[in-house]
């Protein structure tokens, strides 16, 4: 029997050094928590006769309301739990674990509050807001379960250090070899070089096009000439030859700006909306009580 | 072949220094080793690093011989071929060396020393999405101040900051922002209060109160004495007194509170009716409570309803109505004598006297209930029938023609019937007058049996015919029963009402898809003696319960009744012969406020 606490000691640690996602953090605790919770509420809600209609006022209606309100603080605590390191009594894969699949139960938890009575007021921008967040949640869960794949496969084992430096040397050598080139090619090429590889709007990077691109310009500039044989020396071709180079890198890297964009944009709606949650349910929660 | 090195390096003040050195080989080997043929002193840089080699095709082909890669154009490996004419970039630890070469001219290899600058994190903060977007940060407490400002802020410092005017009804709502507060349109009713918060919700943090509701339903009265209601409801169940509990706690008034059944901002439209059970939870059983009262327990329309009762006069020239079942067959009283069914034969002669009259006077081939029965303005019920509007185009009451006008005598009042027969005998002007008079002599539609015979009685003298038109088969007798007043003929006075429900109502107008005769069975009834209203099993084809969905209409007890009385009136009259049906309660406390515990020690059930 002594070593009953050791060999658990021993499964722990296995465990734990397994690889296991905060999706399937203990067996899924935290989803059956969930759907535990998204069941009691929904059988009570058809259960609990509440005259004349549900409401988030009627006695069912303040306790969703109530284990809404905890919840969405409780969720929102995340942003100041895995900023604190060390282990607390739950581990931040346990915390996100939970996060996840009680930020899901909400939607069934905050719907059946408003007993389906949405309006333009700011009880249902509240429950819009909280929509949007948990969307925008689960749109984060998903793209960080099949994104990351594809950054490794595009990035083809370089750094994001390397794509850097191989643009830089393939723009060296771009310089170099311009030297010889008339005005208004040299103007071609210095555009494309002084083009910054990263200072691009929102909507390039989501969509991976970027129409205004210089590389593109220059090298639809100096477009294959047939008539000279390849590898010659003729400036012109080694200045297409680099841009196409050149092209093919910001490629790369543009591909890998799309992916870290679409792995990081929800972020940028869900963090400041959530503040916003909080603010609206501050506003949501006062004002039923003030105009009681 | 031949490589032609080229080194760069720079002076302690910064000035370039280029040696040119040619090497005759096919291959060269780069590293840290002197004998290298292209030798460079940095550490990072292995012994015996790399081999530059021809390749087919002019190419060259770099090789690592140690275990560390290189850099060929930016990107680490340990192999790779470049063409010279294109040039291509290689880096040894901090050597670079760049591959060029033109022409038929030997590749050129130029050697420089560069900086090694250590990639700062600010190359790669590019491929973050935060210099692309604004600060989530920003973005956070620019939303969060919005909303706080916008929705809590302005509201809150209008309302408290708001004119010293009192609020009400009446006035215009002042605080800003408000709306934005609103969970929901408010009901018809209350429509006019949509932008007024303030006129109900009176104080920051208090429920809507009672008082408030009176200021303007001042003349509502209670369902009943409180004492009655009291008994009437029982004990709160455990859920029930716990939920009132933690309510009482938050300050709401209590389980007899407007708003407890009253609930406001569910849309626009009427108010929604107040559910059956919150009748039910007392009138279920309320017999065992309140064990002195009339009326029956009743919890559905459907299946738990006492038989409907009516108000009528149940013997000739009562002064009070009765209260009377509808089961059975109930009978009224109302002095008329008017069989239904002879009037609503679809032949004979009451059809064919309508045919005569014909469509220009409004009629049809037979008679129909509306040629005699008038709606009232709102179509909910029905005027009283009008014998000069009513009847009379049959019932004529002619009794003399003066050239081309007929006389008619005054119905409804006999002493002026009286005056009228006296005076016509002593000239007898026409033979109209005379046969319509004598009922004899004329054949034709003035003889007996004639379309216009009437029974005046005999002219002989006019006391006689005066006695003839009020005997059982004179004029007057044939509608009216013949009785004696003060030692006169006369006839009884007619009892009819006009409504019959005093606990509940009935509207006709929700009704008109639905012929007379499907509720009231005019068309069989012989006698007026028939109290021709519907029993509860009739309603009940289309009427069930609340909650019977598979019902034509499920009705609610509020389809039918109010739970403040409102015919009080009829109640008190029925009530002195009847004994008590549910007392309608005082008028509940309002303008003159007498404080919450004196407003819900009235409507609640609190004891004290």
């Amino acid at each position: 029997m002594a070593s009953l606490p050791n060999e658990q000691n021993q499964r722990e640690k296995r465990q734990s050094s397994d690889h296991e996602g905060f999706l399937s953090h203990k067996k899924m605790r935290w989803l059956k928590i969930a759907l535990v919770l998204c069941l009691v509420t929904i059988v009570a809600y058809f259960w609990i006769d509440v005259t004349p209609r549900h409401n988030g006022g009627s006695w069912y209606g303040y306790t969703l309301g109530t284990i809404g309100a905890l919840l969405i603080v409780w969720l929102a605590l995340l942003g100041i739990r895995k900023r604190r390191y060390g282990a607390g009594r739950w581990s931040l894969k346990a915390w996100t674990s939970a996060h996840v699949y009680l930020g899901l139960a909400l939607i069934v938890i905050g719907t059946l509050h408003t007993g389906f009575q949405l309006g333009w007021n700011v009880h249902t921008l509240a429950y819009a807001l909280m929509m949007v967040v948990i969307l925008s949640g689960i749109y984060g869960v998903s793209v960080y379960a099949t994104l990351p794949a594809s950054l490794s496969n595009n990035s083809k084992e370089m750094t994001r250090g390397e794509m850097v430096d191989a643009l830089a040397a393939i723009d060296r050598q771009l310089q170099a070899a311009a030297q010889p080139l008339g005005r208004e090619e040299s103007d071609l090429v210095i555009a494309a070089l002084e083009q910054s590889t990263f200072d691009w709007g929102i909507g390039a990077r989501l969509s991976g096009h970027y129409r205004k691109c210089a590389t593109t310009r220059a090298l639809s500039h100096f477009a294959d000439d047939w008539s000279r044989p390849v590898g010659s020396d003729e400036p012109k071709d080694k200045v297409r030859s680099l841009l196409g180079k050149r092209k093919n890198q910001l490629d790369q890297i543009r591909r890998h700006l799309r992916i870290r964009a679409l792995l990081e944009v929800w972020l940028y709606i869900h963090i400041p909306t959530t503040i916003a949650l909080l603010a609206a349910l501050t506003a949501h929660v006062v004002s039923v009580f003030y105009y009681w | 072949m031949a490589f032609l090195i080229r080194t760069i390096d720079l002076t302690a003040d910064g000035r370039e220094i280029i040696r040119d050195r040619a090497i005759e080989k096919k291959a060269l080997t780069i590293g840290r080793a002197s004998e290298n043929d292209i030798h460079l002193s940095d550490l990072a840089v292995e012994q015996y690093h790399a081999k530059i080699e021809q390749a087919p095709g002019g190419k060259l082909r770099i090789e690592a011989t140690g275990g560390l890669a290189f850099h060929l154009d930016g990107k680490v490996t340990k192999s790779g071929q470049i063409d010279p004419h294109e040039g291509a970039e290689l880096e040894f630890g901090t050597y670079r060396l760049v591959v060029s070469q033109s022409g038929n001219e030997a590749p050129t290899i130029t050697i420089s020393q560069v900086e090694s600058a250590a990639q700062s994190s600010d190359d790669l903060a590019g491929f973050s999405l935060a210099d692309t977007l604004p600060s989530k940060r920003v973005s956070a407490w620019l939303g969060l101040a919005a909303i706080l400002i916008a929705f809590l802020a302005i509201p809150i410092y209008s309302h408290l900051a708001r004119s010293a005017t009192p609020d009400g009804p009446t006035n215009d709502g002042t605080v800003l922002m408000d709306a934005s507060w609103s969970t929901g349109a408010l009901s018809q009713a209350h429509h006019s209060l949509e932008d007024n918060c303030e006129a109900c919700h009176a104080k920051p943090f208090q429920s809507v109160q009672d008082t408030t509701c009176l200021t303007c339903h001042e003349d509502i009265a209670d369902h009943a004495d409180k004492p009655r209601q009291l008994t009437g409801r029982g004990p709160l169940s455990t859920g029930d007194a716990l939920q009132w509990a933690v309510a009482e706690q938050f300050g709401k008034e209590g389980p007899g509170s407007c708003t407890t059944c009253h609930t406001e901002h569910e849309g626009a439209g009427r108010m929604e009716p107040t559910a059956q059970q919150f009748c039910s939870d007392c009138h279920d059983t309320m017999d065992t409570r309140l064990i002195d009262t009339q009326l029956g327990n009743a919890a559905d329309f459907g299946t738990s309803h006492p038989q409907f009762q009516a108000v009528v006069f149940t013997q000739p020239g009562q002064t009070n109505p009765q209260r009377i079942s509808l089961g059975g067959k109930p009978k009224e009283s109302s002095g008329l004598i008017f069989p239904h069914d002879m009037h609503m034969e679809r032949s004979g002669g009451v059809a064919r006297m309508a045919k005569n009259l014909g469509a220009k006077a409004g009629y049809g081939s037979a008679l129909v209930c509306a040629d005699c029965h008038t709606p009232n303005a709102d179509e909910t019920s029905f005027l009283p029938v009008d014998m000069e509007e009513d009847c009379e185009a049959c019932h004529s009451l002619v009794y003399d023609k003066v050239g081309t006008t007929f006389r008619t005598l005054s119905h409804g009042n006999v002493e002026q019937m009286r005056a009228d027969l006296a005076a016509l005998d002593r000239v007898p002007r026409s033979p109209a007058a005379s046969g319509m008079l004598r009922g004899r002599q004329r054949p034709g539609q003035y003889s007996q049996g004639g379309l216009y015979y009437q029974n005046f009685g005999r002219p002989v003298r006019s006391l006689v015919a005066i006695n003839r038109a009020l005997a059982p088969d004179g004029v007057c007798g044939e509608c009216h029963i013949p009785t004696t007043n003060n030692g006169k003929p006369d006839v009884m006075p007619v009892n009819l009402r006009d409504h019959f429900m005093i606990n509940g109502w009935f509207d006709h107008d929700a009704h008109t898809q639905e012929d007379c005769t499907t509720c009231h069975k005019a068309d069989a009834s012989k006698s007026s003696n028939d109290l021709l209203l519907p029993p509860l099993a009739t309603c009940r084809t289309c009427h069930m319960g609340e909650d019977d969905k598979s019902a034509d209409v499920p009705s609610g007890c509020a389809m039918c009744h109010s739970y403040h009385p409102k015919g009080s009136a009829d109640a008190q009259i029925v009530a002195k012969n009847t004994k008590s049906m549910g007392v309608p309660g005082r008028q509940l406390p309002n303008k003159d406020k007498q404080g919450i515990d004196a407003v819900l020690a009235m409507l609640g059930r609190k004891s004290d």
